[in-house]
């Protein structure tokens, strides 16, 4: 994961400028940290005591962008409008980009429909150069783009920081990929089981024919030494009889 | 020979080299002729016999960059036995005639079959310390353990150690990684996917292909265990949280289920169909012909009573 690489020297920067300082100087390193283009991980810089400690004061406002941009949404945005402070063009495009991840997050084809509706983008054209632009190239996202059904299909997406209740549904999803995959295991080997039996009785089947046809050819041939001298006899008389009548 | 790993130099070796060794031990062993067993000298011959496994010596060549050691390709040479000595004038022709080609490989040290480096091997790899002066041994263990994970070829690089107050040169052990180019991994895949020429039959293909779906999901099965491990120690708070790490595997998560859409499941059953219409449709061609001719020898066999006159004898 390149993305998350990119990022881990970004994010040992902020740790160390955010823990260094406080109160309204923590409000301008968190302004630069959500407006940086490179980075889309908040949840260290949420863990800092420092920043925990805006919580209640004057300075809450930056706590709560800061939450915003670790879990929230444009949408989000947009009706808190009157508690956040406005925010820098490279803000709104970070946010959005965060929007698309979460959006990835519960389906993997997006209707175009949806997506403008939640960016707030009135044409397609748009929509499609913010994707291709802003999310692939950046790296977040990697999918194709469907415009014949007005749909964005995609492969893969970084991740956005934790809520603290995902841990437990992760754990729940990696635990059904277990047992489904033990399930899918065991039925593999009851198919090998399967096709090592049926080869198995097809060459019994086919052995036991050829023994029988063994067995039928040699009684014919001892069949077929009495039949002839019968059947040459019969004829001989047949055809003697025939001559008598011509 | 000590078994320290050496000088901070890194490895890399390529697949042909290892594929080159064993090619050349196996020539020289199937070509050697087997001696003749008698019963008075069976004794005799189960002692030497454990000598046959002949000794191939060759030079292995590549380039080195930096700290990283690249080792490309191998050639053969000629041992003399009597000097205990590899042929010079002959290593250098081939090395000229490599040179023409490959221009930028470098003679980087020699390889050799065996269990174990000895003594002797020194006297060789003295000897080859002119062209290259830290030169490589690659060795290459011919005997095949089933129960063994790992290839059986150890690199050996050449150490100045004081023994007794004497400085001695000895071989000590160094770890590589092997690295392929897109057309030899190619060529390992093809070798790794042989199946038995004369097992034709579909069982055993089927079963074999099986096989190999299930080792592999058997591996994502192992590895998706140790995370989810890690994800429920972390819940614990045995382990402490990773942010980074939380947020890959949740996108790693997020790709899943990976086919699931009706476009999938169309396209799936469509293909399966056609798969068991085409098989139905041989069944029943195959079928109607050994019909077919189960009615020619029926009426061979027993219409004979039927025919007028022209009954061939069979006298």
């Amino acid at each position: 994961m390149d993305i998350e690489q990119n990022q881990a020297e970004l994010i040992d920067n902020f740790v160390k400028q955010a823990s260094a300082q406080k109160g309204t100087a923590l409000g301008s390193v968190i302004l630069e940290a959500t407006s940086h283009p490179s980075l889309f991980a908040f949840s260290e810089i949420l863990a800092l005591p420092t920043v925990a400690e805006l919580e209640g004061t004057e300075n809450s406002v930056y706590l709560k962008v800061l939450q915003l941009f670790a879990h929230g949404t444009w949408s989000d945005y947009k009706s808190n409008c009157s508690s956040l402070p406005q925010l820098v063009p490279d803000q709104v495009l970070k946010l959005k980009q965060l929007t698309v991840l979460t959006l990835a997050e519960t389906n993997k084809v997006l209707p175009y429909d949806e997506l403008m509706m939640e960016l707030d983008v009135t044409n397609v054209r748009e929509l499609e150069d913010f994707l291709i632009n802003e999310c692939m190239y950046a790296g977040i996202v990697r999918g194709k783009l469907d415009q014949l059904r007005r749909c964005f299909e995609i492969q893969f997406a970084a991740g956005r920081d934790l809520r603290p209740g995902q841990l437990g549904s992760m754990i729940q999803t990696l635990s059904n990929w277990l047992g489904t995959s033990d399930n899918l295991l065991v039925s593999i080997q009851e198919e090998i089981k399967w096709a090592d039996t049926m080869s198995e009785l097809d060459k019994k089947h086919r052995k036991e024919v050829e023994d029988r046809v063994e067995e039928v050819k040699k009684s014919v041939s001892v069949k077929l030494q009495t039949v002839s001298r019968l059947k040459l006899s019969s004829e001989g008389s047949r055809i003697s009889t025939l001559n008598l009548v011509e | 020979m000590a078994s320290s790993s050496s000088s901070g130099l890194t490895f890399k070796l390529h697949p042909l080299v290892i594929v080159n060794i064993s090619d050349h031990y196996t020539r020289v062993k199937s070509q050697l002729n087997p001696p003749p067993l008698t019963s008075t000298s069976a004794t005799v011959n189960g002692v030497e016999n454990q000598q046959q496994a002949p000794r191939v010596y060759g030079c292995v060549i590549g380039v080195q960059r930096g700290r990283t050691v690249e080792i490309f390709n191998s050639f053969e040479l000629l041992y003399d036995p009597s000097t205990h000595s590899l042929d010079r004038p002959f290593l250098k022709k081939k090395q000229e005639l490599y040179k023409k080609v490959f221009p930028h490989f470098y003679i980087l040290g020699w390889y050799s079959t065996g269990s174990d480096a000895q003594e002797s091997d020194m006297h060789i790899h003295r000897a080859l310390m002119d062209i290259n002066e830290s030169p490589l041994y690659v060795l290459l263990n011919p005997a095949i353990n089933p129960t063994q994970k790992d290839l059986p070829v150890t690199i050996y690089e050449s150490e100045l150690h004081v023994i007794d107050g004497i400085p001695q040169l000895i071989f000590v052990r160094s770890s590589y990684t092997i690295e392929t180019v897109e057309a030899e991994r190619i060529s390992v895949d093809h070798v790794a996917h042989l199946k038995p020429s004369d097992g034709g039959s579909a069982a055993t293909q089927l079963a074999a292909h099986l096989t190999g779906i299930h080792s592999a999901i058997k591996m994502l099965n192992s590895r998706i265990r140790v995370l989810h491990h890690y994800l429920v120690g972390m819940q614990k708070g045995d382990i402490p949280c990773e942010n980074s790490l939380l947020r890959q595997v949740s996108s790693l998560l997020r790709r899943l289920p990976a086919i699931e859409s009706e476009k999938f499941q169309d396209d799936f059953l469509m293909e399966y169909n056609d798969t068991l219409l085409i098989t139905y449709l041989a069944m029943f061609t195959n079928c109607s012909s050994t019909m077919n001719e189960l009615v020619d020898k029926f009426n061979t066999a027993y219409d004979r009573h039927s025919r007028r006159g022209g009954r061939t004898a069979f006298i």
